[in-house]
């Protein structure tokens, strides 16, 4: 053996996996933050629905609020229930 | 006797009255039984029958006030007819006038007990109310000399209107004299003291029971000449110290005299001339003389002259605007001083001097203040502004911009990367750079410049101390808020998380008996918050010796945060390999990159450049620095002078060194510090680009409708904890707003605009 790795040191970036690039409720990028929020990322994270959809948590949870009797997904129109993976 | 009214013979009762009276104002002995009985006698009067008898009692005592106090008056004209040539018996009619005083206001005291029952019965009773003395009376206008008074406030105007008018001007003129002489040769006999102090009062006490005005006489008579008199004392003490004092002598005469005519002020005066007194002696010494206390203003600053600089200022701080002048001067001088300090700076570490030169104006202007100055915040406004104004101005040289930005973030970085200083020290010279942070107007420029080495320091290990990194991101915190560190304290978590994880990498390992075949320490990163530049896609080929380990990873870190994906950076990964040739093996830190190409020598000893490059799949650029690296170092050989896809790479093996464990850091630095630098510069003006038109949106979207000025104002408000930014960006960001159709002109004026919903 005359050359082999004793140790390294990874540096990674995470990002979210979503099937889109925007919320669709408040159609701002994965990438960035919801309008109530200044900091994406841990600070205002992503939710996944059963019906595959994702929106940041802060503006799917608003929406459930402001809907009266169903909880429907703004997108498809199913029965919004969280899919917690 | 009888309570009850009586018929009585006015004359018998007041003919036996008036002696006591008479024995009362002279101070003479008074039998209890005649006392008694002549207080019976004032009530008598006051309740004869059929008619009261008051106003005829009030009447009479008046007189015989008024003949008293003129005979006694009398005897001083007499004195002073005798006396009229001497100069020397002058002090004697204050002498005799305050005696006379002295007695005649004693026996005054008992006469108003005397009457009592006259003063409260009687003349109580017609008293307008306090109310009607100060705001007049509409409905009877009733003038206080037509009314009675209490005996005892008669008998003090009576000596006013008899003694004082007659006698008050050569009084007055005789205590100025006494304190004309108190000033030159202080020497006053306590009796004398205590006789002008005495007549000087006798002005106020003959009007004191007055509720209004009770300082009128006291003023009209005396004061005005007092102040009239020691103001030419001190245009003439002033005159003859300037004719041969130096600036320095003279503050120090002038407020020896200050506290001298205060002292006197206090022996002599009422209360109320006391900031009179002082008032005109600043004008005739201080205000007077301005220029010439100014004259070496200059130097006194540039030499620290400070017991001078103290006086000028015990000097000139009641004066009005009297600091303004010694304030402009002294931030005059620390702008000088100052931009000295920091000006031509050369070497390595100009980040150092830089910080520390400012530090030592700083401090010693703000020690100058706290000893000389009484921590005055008006000269502490003046350094602040010399500070902000030497820091933020441009370097010497006239081209580049202001450079202070960097070289503080830099003097931080040095500090908390490789400080041979002890924890304690370097936290204190953290706390200082702020005092230096707080004056730079960049601050966006700053945090730039701040991340990108603190991203270094985290993602490369060089951090002295992780305290010290949290300590020192929680005072910018402190100094600029939350939103300014939201992204460092972001950098800060993530390696502790990242610590976090490995640790639970590593325990999960050891739970499902799997075993890495390399030491692993991952670090994530949240995207957004590390100052990494555009991700272009770096191609690379994982050796397949991190390949597996790298795979684990990211299974395990899937279970733990879901719909997340990693993307390795590894122009940023490095690494320690272990190379084991002829002589010796060594422990070699270097890059990914590096690694990767030494690995390929593992089962082969000699390859070709183009073939190692397509195994790699490095693009030209990447693959030619850290080959280049690695031919520098002699630990592959290479068969041409440059590199070529056809030149032939060998492992070195007879390669030897000193040392068996070392680092290749060649190619760490991707840029070109110079680059650097633009390259951050640029990126604060996109920010500062992108947070203007954020700003102006939110300010429009709640305003809906504003004029041009408006708007610049309430930006300059808002970015004022960040940076202050021109008037023509501010300008540009409007019209490419206007262009995106955010905003738009209103129609009826070219310079409103309105919020496009
Ligand atoms: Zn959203
Ligand atoms: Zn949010
Ligand atoms: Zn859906």
């Amino acid at each position: 053996m005359k050359v082999t790795v004793k140790s390294w040191t990874g540096v990674a970036l995470w990002k979210w996996i979503a099937n889109d690039d925007n919320c669709g409720i408040c159609r701002m990028a994965f990438e960035a933050c919801c309008p109530d929020c200044s900091f994406a990322g841990d600070d205002c994270p992503l939710v996944w629905g059963h019906c595959s959809h994702v929106f940041h948590m802060h503006c799917i949870c608003k929406w459930l609020n402001s809907q009266l009797n169903q909880q429907l997904c703004p997108m498809c129109r199913q029965t919004w229930r969280f899919n917690d993976r | 006797m009888s309570l009850r009214p009586q018929r009585i013979v006015f004359d018998d009762v007041w003919g036996c009255l008036r002696q006591t009276v008479e024995k009362v104002l002279k101070l003479n002995s008074v039998r209890r039984d005649d006392w008694n009985s002549s207080f019976t006698d004032v009530y008598s009067i006051c309740v004869a029958f059929p008619d009261p008898l008051a106003d005829r009692l009030y009447s009479e005592t008046k007189l015989f006030l008024e003949n008293h106090v003129k005979s006694q008056l009398d005897e001083f004209n007499c004195y002073m007819n005798d006396m009229n040539d001497s100069e020397s018996g002058e002090n004697q009619l204050l002498h005799k006038y305050y005696s006379a005083w002295k007695n005649y206001s004693q026996g005054l005291e008992y006469l108003n007990y005397l009457y009592l029952y006259l003063n409260q019965q009687h003349i109580k009773k017609q008293k307008v109310s306090e109310a009607e003395i100060l705001y007049g009376n509409g409905t009877t206008p009733l003038t206080i000399s037509q009314e009675q008074m209490e005996i005892g406030e008669l008998g003090l105007d009576i000596w006013r209107l008899l003694m004082i008018q007659n006698l008050g001007d050569i009084l007055v003129k005789q205590i100025l004299q006494g304190i004309e002489r108190d000033r030159v040769d202080n020497c006053l006999t306590s009796k004398d003291i205590a006789t002008i102090h005495g007549v000087i009062h006798s002005f106020v006490m003959v009007q004191d029971y007055k509720k209004k005005g009770n300082l009128q006489l006291y003023e009209s008579l005396f004061e005005g000449k007092m102040l009239e008199a020691s103001g030419n004392y001190f245009t003439s003490q002033a005159s003859k110290l300037l004719q041969n004092c130096s600036v320095s002598q003279y503050m120090q005469e002038v407020i020896r005299i200050l506290e001298e005519e205060n002292v006197r002020a206090h022996k002599f005066f009422h209360i109320s001339s006391i900031q009179k007194l002082k008032k005109e002696c600043e004008d005739r010494m201080i205000t007077d003389h301005k220029n010439f206390l100014y004259s070496e203003c200059k130097e006194m600053v540039s030499n620290d002259k400070r017991d001078d600089l103290r006086n000028l200022y015990v000097l000139l701080k009641p004066i009005v605007d009297g600091l303004k002048e010694l304030i402009q001067i002294l931030l005059e001088q620390i702008k000088n001083e100052g931009a000295e300090s920091i000006m031509n700076l050369k070497g390595e570490n100009i980040h150092i001097q830089f910080v520390e030169n400012m530090l030592q104006v700083h401090q010693k202007y703000e020690n100058l203040i706290v000893e000389t100055f009484k921590n005055d915040p008006l000269f502490l406004s003046a350094l602040d502004k010399a500070c902000a104004s030497v820091i933020n101005s441009k370097l010497s040289d006239g081209k580049t911009t202001c450079r202070s930005a960097e070289l503080v973030a830099k003097y931080c970085d040095n500090l908390l990367k490789k400080s041979k200083s002890t924890e304690c020290e370097i936290e204190t010279k953290l706390s200082k750079s702020i005092t230096i942070f707080k004056y730079i107007e960049d601050k966006d420029v700053y945090q730039k410049f701040y991340s990108r080495m603190l991203a270094k320091r985290l993602i490369h290990d060089q951090s002295v101390n992780m305290e010290l990194e949290e300590v020192m991101i929680n005072k910018l915190k402190q100094a600029c808020g939350y939103e300014f560190t939201n992204k460092l304290h972001r950098m800060y978590t993530d390696i502790g998380i990242s610590m976090d994880l490995n640790n639970k990498f590593n325990q999960h390992l050891k739970n499902v008996n799997d075993e890495l075949s390399i030491n692993l320490a991952i670090k994530v990163l949240q995207a957004g918050a590390w100052p990494l530049g555009p991700q272009t896609n770096i191609t690379f080929a994982v050796p397949q010796e991190f390949e597996q380990p790298i795979r684990k990873f990211e299974a395990f870190y899937n279970t733990s945060f879901s719909g997340r994906k990693l993307s390795w950076l590894h122009h940023l990964c490095a690494g320690e390999l272990k190379v084991s040739l002829a002589k010796k093996s060594y422990l070699i830190t270097m890059q990914t990159y590096q690694m990767a190409m030494l690995l390929l020598f593992e089962n082969c000893d000699t390859m070709i450049c183009k073939e190692v490059r397509e195994v790699l799949q490095l693009n030209n650029d990447n693959f030619q620095k850290h080959l280049q690296s690695l031919v520098d170092q002699k630990l592959l050989l290479i068969d041409t002078e440059k590199i070529e896809d056809s030149s032939v790479l060998s492992l070195n093996l007879e390669f030897t060194n000193k040392r068996t464990k070392f680092k290749i850091t060649a190619s760490m630095q991707k840029e070109s510090p110079q680059q650097e630098i633009e390259q951050t510069i640029t990126q604060v003006d996109e920010d500062r680009k992108l947070y203007l038109q954020a700003a102006i949106v939110r300010i429009m979207k709640a305003r809906k409708v504003l004029k041009h000025n408006a708007l610049i104002q309430e930006i300059l408000s808002q970015s004022k904890v960040c940076f202050a930014p021109s008037i023509p960006m501010i300008k540009k960001c409007i019209e490419s707003l206007i262009d995106k159709q955010y905003i738009e002109r209103t129609a009826n004026s070219s310079d409103e605009y309105s919020y496009v919903a």
